[in-house]
């Protein structure tokens, strides 16, 4: 259905991108820079001169929307081979999602993602944006004449061109380049200079990837959101230099470059933010429960963390209590709902890993004193298969670090680079040439010395794991796996089960104004080593900072604190509870 | 091809690469804590950092694996000064090959001929360091043929912008037909085949006329202007070379240039000129540079006049020459000052003065006794002529006693500069025992008064290295800098 419908632009070619319009010098001013009124004339979008030439306006998809109007027209020139045609910025970002929606069917991703999700997600947002598939869209094109946006439209699936006798095809050339605002697609000016972007609800590139997130959260797929940044970053879904992927007939030219270009790639907290606000501009409904079959669901991820991490499986235990205590397993607290006056969008895999801190907090206290003098206790006994902390620490910092140095080389070797470079105007189109023929020379003879290939082909050629270690006995494991290894954490007395480790201790819990920034930075030094490192380690895992995970930590033990006065209201303290009891030291 | 317009509007003169500006915007290493890094710019950080690392580490494979990558910040649409990524790509560049084991000519060729026309606004500079490279390598055709090139290189206001470098470009073209004829002078013998004789000419009339108009601007030009003299010798127009050397040396606009007075003294010398002149041009050479090594020549010269006056000023100019460390054992210098104070002529007065101002220092910097012991071992011969010199200059000979120093024949003068020396002349009585003279030593070395600046400010010229030293008025005058041709 996506396909269907988004395959249109593909197959018709037509217009060049960067000469457009009617090319006869305007009788009073001398621009060359048309527009058609309603009646079909051409005006002079420079002194409002009307011509008396008309133009039949040959519409192919007004069978889509009745309201439409041409607000350019595309004239090929006869010298150029290659078609280019006219298109929408929108158009353009149509194109980015295909590829990225594409990139993730490949993965696995279920096909309905593409088909049907992500599709209708887009229409929604260009309808609730109006920008397409409304009555009364708003033009995105015309900015200099007021007069014309309300009575001209564009809409993103539409455009048309037309072969008409090309004559002075080099002036236009030359005016074109002497604006200097042009670009390949029509509306990039208005769409860059809009001055209130966040009313209008711009797409943007990190939108895009909100966008994919969203859709696969509706599907309830196992790609979490730092999940999601890894691949783009690993160049499994395209992001980076997106305009490679762009069809032959579209060309990016001028101010596209503003928005298609990108040289960083969004941090979580953007996504994550742009995400939510996605979802309420798109007015989008209550998202599909996420119940404990779902991949998101705390339990599953905090196996799949704790698989990573090479903790003992044992610890899955108390994890589930602690998401039980906390009550976080609701569907109601894990559902997105953008309806909500609120909506909370829960970062589901910071908050498994959130999850896993707090419970190694209960069980091995985390004040660089309790979780060594206990692990020598276990290790006196002698039982081979006991998790200690001081053993699994030894074991995982060198893996840790290892990886860790892998990151930063591949992040100095990371190439941001096209092969296509942007042309951000034709004055400037030889110098940028020339610039990139000069990096691939010298790259070339550099590469031929060092018998080295650049990072980004290592990326590409590699398969995608979601795991950043193997632990085990094979060959190229990171070290010995510690999973089957016995918890040994609790002792019995009076018939009851209780935890060796008494005491519990955490932070200021106390919610802080949304103005005031994280108190992170400030509390780091004071906070104990081995709660910072596993910080540190989760926050390597997903790609975010140490700040957030902390956040996330602060919030998990928030809920169970909130529990627990609930608890001690109603009077029925479990013989559990008491162990768990957060005591602040 | 390429859009002289375009260029010239990014790479405009005003924002010429200076150490100034390099200073004041440097790349950055660390991370920037004010504003927000896009991650192509973390990257590109990150990787300059890394390369420096291993360049100094002199792991030269990895730089050069981590500088493929470093390449695309030429690509950087952000950078204000997009010359100063070239120029470090270019630094960078050519340090890596130089270093690396593989790197053929071709690759340096390519790389150098790639980025000078990368960005312009270096050309002439990056022109010149090719050619260098190349006579290293000892490729003179190879490196004539690029500068002859270059001299004709013209941008627009570009050319103008890097004016020293192209005169520069035209001065070694001019040197460098200078040693394509001196070369062939000496390969060729005399022959009377007219075309070698005409290309021998040409050359020389194009080395002579560039060199013949450079070497007229201010400026420090020592091995062209040797080479021009060299051509004009073997021309035998002597009047011209004496001068351009007496130009070279004696012009105001010049700046002060110790070698062009060592090179008139040699070129006078070769011609047999007259003592009056040699001596003048030695005695400029002696208030720019003391401890230069034709002062002993000069000591010499001034013995065969048999004056009063020549001999004071042959006993002033040897000790000094003697008060520079690098000076302080060379056996030749005391046995120059030996014979000055056993002329018979010898006016004892003179000496005497001479001597009452440099006692203290001299009793400290070549008399003391850790050095009278250690010298009376290892050197024999030099303590021997230093023993006869201190008998001479009427001191006590005997090292027990030049612990004890003769406070009887110290005169008012002298105790002043005693004084100067201990900067604590409230000490009294104590100053002339054997623990206050070595405190003397140790305080003058501290308070850096007279003796104590002397020695330390001469351990310059006493590690041969370097090409800076103080004049007698405490400039810093370039010496040394004496090129093989």
């Amino acid at each position: 259905m996506f396909h269907s419908k988004c395959c249109f632009w593909t197959t018709s070619a037509a217009g060049d991108q960067e000469e457009d319009g009617y090319s006869e010098p305007c009788a009073q001013c001398a621009a060359v820079d048309w527009g058609v009124s309603n009646e079909g004339q051409f005006f002079c979008k420079n002194c409002y001169n009307v011509t008396e030439k008309m133009r039949e306006v040959t519409d192919e998809f007004t069978l889509y929307i009745k309201n439409s109007r041409i607000s350019r027209i595309a004239k090929p020139m006869k010298t150029e081979k290659k078609c280019a045609r006219e298109w929408m910025v929108c158009e353009g970002f149509q194109v980015v999602l295909k590829c990225q929606a594409d990139a993730l069917v490949s993965l696995g991703v279920c096909l309905q993602f593409k088909t049907e999700v992500l599709w209708n997600f887009w229409t929604r947002y260009l309808q609730n944006t109006r920008q397409a598939f409304v009555s009364n869209p708003i033009s995105t094109v015309d900015q200099n004449s007021e007069s014309e946006s309300e009575t001209e439209s564009v809409v993103c699936s539409e455009y048309s061109f037309w072969n008409g006798a090309p004559s002075e095809a080099g002036e236009v050339k030359d005016s074109g380049s002497s604006t200097g605002g042009r670009s390949g697609s029509l509306d990039a000016l208005s769409y860059s200079h809009r001055v209130d972007r966040k009313t209008y609800n711009v797409m943007t590139m990190p939108r895009t990837l909100a966008l994919c997130y969203l859709a696969l959260l509706w599907v309830r797929e196992a790609i979490t959101l730092a999940d999601l940044l890894r691949l783009v970053k690993e160049r499994h879904v395209p992001y980076l230099n997106i305009h490679d992927n762009f069809p032959e007939d579209m060309k990016l030219f001028g101010r596209d470059s503003l928005i298609f270009r990108v040289d960083s790639i969004p941090s979580y907290s953007t996504v994550h933010k742009e995400a939510v606000d996605l979802a309420q501009v798109m007015k989008l409904p209550a998202f599909p429960m996420v119940s404990q079959d779902c991949l998101l669901h705390p339990i599953p991820l905090t196996v799949r963390y704790l698989l990573e991490s090479n903790l003992p499986d044992g610890l899955l235990v108390w994890v589930h209590k602690v998401i039980d205590e906390a009550s976080m397993g609701d569907d109601s607290f894990l559902t997105f709902d953008p309806v909500k006056q609120k909506p909370a969008l829960v970062c589901y895999d910071i908050q498994a890993a959130a999850v896993i801190i707090v419970t190694m907090k209960l069980l091995f206290k985390l004040d660089d004193r309790v979780e060594w003098t206990s692990s020598g206790k276990a290790a006196s006994e002698k039982k081979k298969k006991v998790f200690n902390v001081e053993r699994w620490y030894k074991v995982m910092q060198p893996a840790f670090e290892r990886a860790r140095q892998k990151m930063e080389r591949e992040e100095a070797r990371q190439l941001w680079k096209s092969h296509k470079p942007f042309i951000t105007s034709l004055k400037d189109k030889s110098l940028v040439f020339k610039k990139r023929r000069v990096v691939n020379h010298l790259q070339h003879r550099f590469q031929k010395l060092t018998d080295s290939t650049p990072e980004q082909q290592c990326f590409t050629t590699t398969a995608f794991s979601s795991f950043h270690f193997h632990w085990g006995k094979e060959q190229g494991s990171d070290g010995p796996s510690l999973h089957q290894h016995r918890l040994h954490c609790t002792f019995k007395k009076k018939g009851v089960k209780r935890l060796t480790n008494r005491k519990y201790w955490h932070t200021v819990l106390s919610v802080c104004p949304p103005t005031c920034s994280n108190h992170f930075s400030e509390i780091e030094a004071s906070l104990p080593r081995m709660y910072v490192w596993l910080l540190d380690l989760f926050s390597f895992l997903l790609g975010v900072s140490q700040a957030q995970v902390h956040k996330e930590v602060l919030n998990v033990e928030r809920c169970l604190m909130e529990r627990e006065l609930l608890s001690v209201s109603k009077e029925t303290p479990s013989p559990k509870k008491r162990t768990k009891k957060p005591r602040k030291i | 091809m390429d859009d002289i317009e375009a260029e010239l509007k990014i790479d405009s003169p005003g924002n010429e690469t200076t150490n100034q500006e390099i200073i004041k915007n440097p790349l950055h290493i660390e991370a920037p804590s004010k504003y927000y890094e896009t991650g192509f710019h973390r990257s590109s950080r990150k990787c300059l950092k890394v390369i420096r690392d291993a360049m100094l580490h002199h792991n030269w494979q990895k730089a050069a694996e981590y500088f493929t990558s470093y390449i695309q910040t030429l690509e950087d649409t952000t950078v204000t000064s997009a010359h100063l990524t070239r120029d470090v790509i270019w630094r960078l560049g050519a340090e890596i090959l130089h270093h690396l084991a593989n790197a053929s000519i071709d690759d340096f060729n390519a790389v150098y001929e790639i980025m000078k026309h990368a960005g312009v606004s270096n050309y002439a500079k990056i022109c010149l360091e090719h050619a260098f490279h190349l006579l290293l390598n000892g490729q003179s055709d190879e490196a004539k043929r690029q500068l002859s090139s270059a001299s004709h290189w013209r941008y627009g206001k570009l050319t103008d912008a890097q004016s020293l470098e192209m005169k520069l470009i035209h001065a070694y073209c001019g040197f460098l037909d200078y040693f394509i004829w001196s070369n062939k002078i000496s390969t060729t013998p005399e022959t009377e085949d007219v075309s070698s004789l005409q290309e021998i000419s040409m050359y020389f009339r194009q080395a002579s006329v560039t060199l013949q108009e450079i070497i007229t601007r201010p400026g420090i030009w020592d091995p062209f202007v040797l080479s021009y003299i060299t051509m004009l010798e073997h021309n035998n127009s002597l009047d011209e070379a004496l001068k351009v050397l007496q130009n070279y040396a004696y012009n105001k606009d010049f700046p002060s240039n110790p070698n062009a007075h060592v090179y008139l003294y040699q070129f006078l010398k070769r011609h047999n000129a007259p003592q009056s002149a040699l001596i003048s041009s030695l005695r400029i050479l002696h208030s720019a540079v003391p401890s230069h090594k034709l002062m002993l020549e000069f000591c010499s010269l001034l013995l065969k006049k048999h004056q009063d006056t020549a001999l004071k000023e042959a006993l002033c100019a040897c000790m000094d020459l003697l008060e520079f460390s690098s000076w302080k054992c060379d056996r030749d210098a005391w046995k120059c000052l030996l014979k000055i104070l056993q002329r018979p002529k010898n006016e004892h007065n003179m000496v005497k003065e001479e001597w009452a101002v440099r006692r203290s220092l001299w009793m400290a910097f070549h008399f003391r006794p850790y050095i009278i012991k250690t010298e009376s071992q290892k050197d024999v011969r030099l303590w021997r002529i230093k023993e006869r010199v201190l008998k001479l200059l009427g001191e006590d000979l005997h090292i027990e006693d030049t612990r004890k120093s003769p406070s009887g024949q110290r005169d008012r003068h002298h105790n002043a500069s005693e004084d100067n020396v201990d900067g604590d002349s409230r000490r009294g009585p104590a100053r002339n025992s054997n623990s206050s003279f070595k405190r003397d030593e140790s305080k003058a070395a501290r308070e850096g008064n007279a003796a104590g600046l002397r020695d330390r400010l001469t351990d310059f010229t006493h590690r041969k290295r370097p090409i800076n030293t103080l004049n007698s008025t405490g400039q810093l005058v370039p010496v040394g800098f004496i090129p093989d041709v």
